[in-house]
């Protein structure tokens, strides 16, 4: 503090000074809870939802409209995972979305990166064009371009397949700027010396643009998982078999359009919820880094 | 030795010819398969759906020229009007709460230190569920029997309200959006808020400013350019409502959630009018594009 001889201050100055400091103590401290507590109802606000439908998935549907409810099941009903998981075809959804999502994620990782390193460090002709071209395609909604994508989808006999599900969403412009940005801050040196060695430019890319970008490719990696992970209206659009349905699509179709076995939506969403929060436990940090680094895409 | 030999003019064009066409290619060829997919999946269908929007039919047959019919019917269609109605209503309501809300949840995690991590994920933590499964998370919420809102409206004594009802329906899709958003736009302003140079507070405070001023004048100067481009990605996505009302109320009752993607779905899906719903997708398309380049250019306006 900036008191420099606090002992030759009168004895009643320096109470003031004092029960000032204890006041805005008080006030700092007051204001502290008063954000801990908002924070935490924040957090059960976010999390409730999630702990009812663990516990409702745990009871008979015939039980769900007791009143007041039973929050902790007791004895805990384990019909509803059972069904789903040996009567549906839930782990067939599961598996689909596993394949779909895989498939974009690595096939993304490769094309974006491949385009990033050209627009970062390479030189050719229409460069800026194409990179503005790319840029303006950010503003098409994949929602307005859903009819002919349908159609041209079908026209290429892809309907209920694998690649029907992954082509049309490997058209994305956002982690071609990512890698883009991270590239370009690598330091030139490398590749220089590199190709001195007379390395090719796939070489360069493959061996040494590659290594040094991982963290970028986990962010991307997680980004285009989680993107395909809550994918809904495409796959939608483009499968009708119980089969070739993912996830989100399957547990949509466990909501009858009269009656619903809610015991068996609230198993669904526990299951569909498990891998991706035990995933979120493990790499947090990444999860917000890759929502984040989707949505600047300036 | 050939280094020593000296090229004639002509040689030294050719080779450096073939050497750019080399490396030309090369960087065309990293390119390929994103413009592969990039023609085929947003060039081709942006021109197609215009296309489609001056004919009949498509999906079953093949498609018959039928000049502006589609776009005066969605001109002077009520329901049409409506679903953009709504959908503009519908981020009325949404936008401005999740942004005040996750700004000020942003400005007390960055207060505090201790549990911080655990609070931050807790918060996050909604923004991983798909929006099915959180529109079929929130009948839970809703639901008039056993959902936890009217179990809350049931302790505090008043009779159970039907949340998907008329005049209900649109401002319980925009709090499922909001309850999941929050989580994403907390983090992003909080991202926002620790990368403002803290010099500024310290003088602020030397000033005598308090939190409200700093606030008001440190604070929400410097987010600027951050919650204009915020607002674009917000009414991107926000325009393009669709998932929770598919599962919550497919646009009822009558037609108060009726958003324009839901329309450009059954007409094209369940109507059968692919040309009605190409005309409104190409409708969206334009509001979208003018809205994002009005914000881009009051955010250039602003630096």
């Amino acid at each position: 503090m900036a008191v420099p001889h606090p002992q030759v201050r009168p004895a009643s100055v320096r109470l003031e000074i004092e029960q000032a400091e204890r006041r805005s103590r008080r006030r700092r401290a007051l204001r502290l809870v008063l954000s801990y507590a908002l924070l935490l109802l924040a957090c059960a606000v976010a999390i409730f939802p999630f702990f009812y439908i663990l516990s409702l998935s745990f009871k008979q549907s015939t039980a769900l409209v007791t009143y007041p409810p039973q929050w902790i099941p007791n004895p805990p009903y384990y019909g509803n995972y059972t069904t789903l998981l040996f009567e549906k075809p839930f782990l067939r959804w599961g598996l689909n979305t596993l394949i779909v999502a895989g498939s974009v994620t690595l096939i993304k990782l490769l094309i974006d990166t491949m385009a990033g390193y050209a627009f970062a460090k390479l030189e050719f002709p229409f460069k800026e064009q194409l990179f503005l071209f790319i840029l303006a395609t950010m503003m098409i909604p994949f929602a307005a371009t859903l009819i002919p994508t349908f159609l041209i989808v079908r026209e290429l006999k892809l309907q209920n397949s694998y690649l029907g599900l992954i082509l049309p969403a490997l058209a994305s412009p956002i982690g071609i700027f990512m890698m883009r940005q991270f590239i370009e801050s690598l330091p030139t040196d490398l590749e220089n010396a590199a190709r001195m060695d007379g390395c090719s430019e796939f070489a360069i890319y493959w061996r040494i643009i590659l290594p040094l970008i991982q963290p970028a490719l986990v962010v991307l990696g997680i980004f285009t998982f989680m993107t395909q992970w809550t994918a809904f209206v495409w796959p939608l659009v483009i499968t009708n078999t119980d089969e070739m349905r993912v996830l989100t699509v399957g547990l949509a179709s466990l909501k009858g359009q009269w009656v619903t076995d809610w015991g068996l939506v609230a198993a669904g969403s526990v299951l569909i919820m498990l891998p991706i929060t035990i995933l979120f436990i493990f790499f947090q940090r990444y999860f917000i880094a890759a929502s984040l680094a989707g949505a600047i895409k300036e | 030795m050939q280094s020593a030999r000296r090229l004639s003019e002509a040689e030294h064009e050719r080779l450096r010819r073939r050497y750019n066409w080399h490396r030309y290619r090369t960087a065309y060829l990293f390119l390929l398969p994103n413009l592969i997919l990039f023609a085929l999946f947003l060039v081709l269908p942006f021109f197609w759906v215009l296309y489609l929007s001056f004919h009949e039919g498509g999906i079953l047959g093949a498609p018959r020229f039928v000049g502006l019919k589609n776009w005066s019917f969605i001109l002077g269609d009520k329901i049409a009007r409506q679903t953009v109605l709504n959908t503009l209503l519908y981020m009325l309501l949404a936008i401005p709460s999740v942004f005040l809300i996750s700004l000020g949840l942003a400005l007390l995690l960055k207060r505090i230190v201790r549990g911080s991590a655990t609070i931050r994920a807790a918060i996050y933590f909604p923004t991983l569920s798909p929006i099915v499964l959180a529109a079929l998370l929130w009948i839970f919420v809703i639901h008039p029997d056993f959902g936890i809102l009217n179990f809350f409206v049931r302790a505090l004594g008043f009779a159970p309200i039907n949340w998907l009802g008329t005049g209900t329906a649109l401002p319980t899709i925009a709090m499922l959006e909001v309850w999941r958003g929050i989580g994403f736009w907390t983090m992003l302003f909080l991202a926002a808020l620790l990368s403002l140079p803290q010099e500024l507070y310290d003088a602020a405070m030397i000033d005598g400013a308090g939190p409200w001023a700093q606030f008001r004048h440190v604070t929400l100067p410097l987010l600027r350019p951050t919650l204009i481009f915020a607002f674009i990605m917000a009414t991107i996505w926000n325009f393009q409502l669709f998932d929770s009302v598919y599962i919550l109320t497919d646009g009822g009752p009558q037609y108060q959630t009726a958003t324009v993607v839901w329309y450009i779905y059954k007409n094209t899906f369940q109507f059968d009018k692919p040309g009605v719903g190409a005309a409104m997708s190409f409708l969206m398309l334009l509001i979208i594009m003018i809205m994002s380049l009005v914000q881009l250019a009051a955010l250039r306006g602003r630096r």
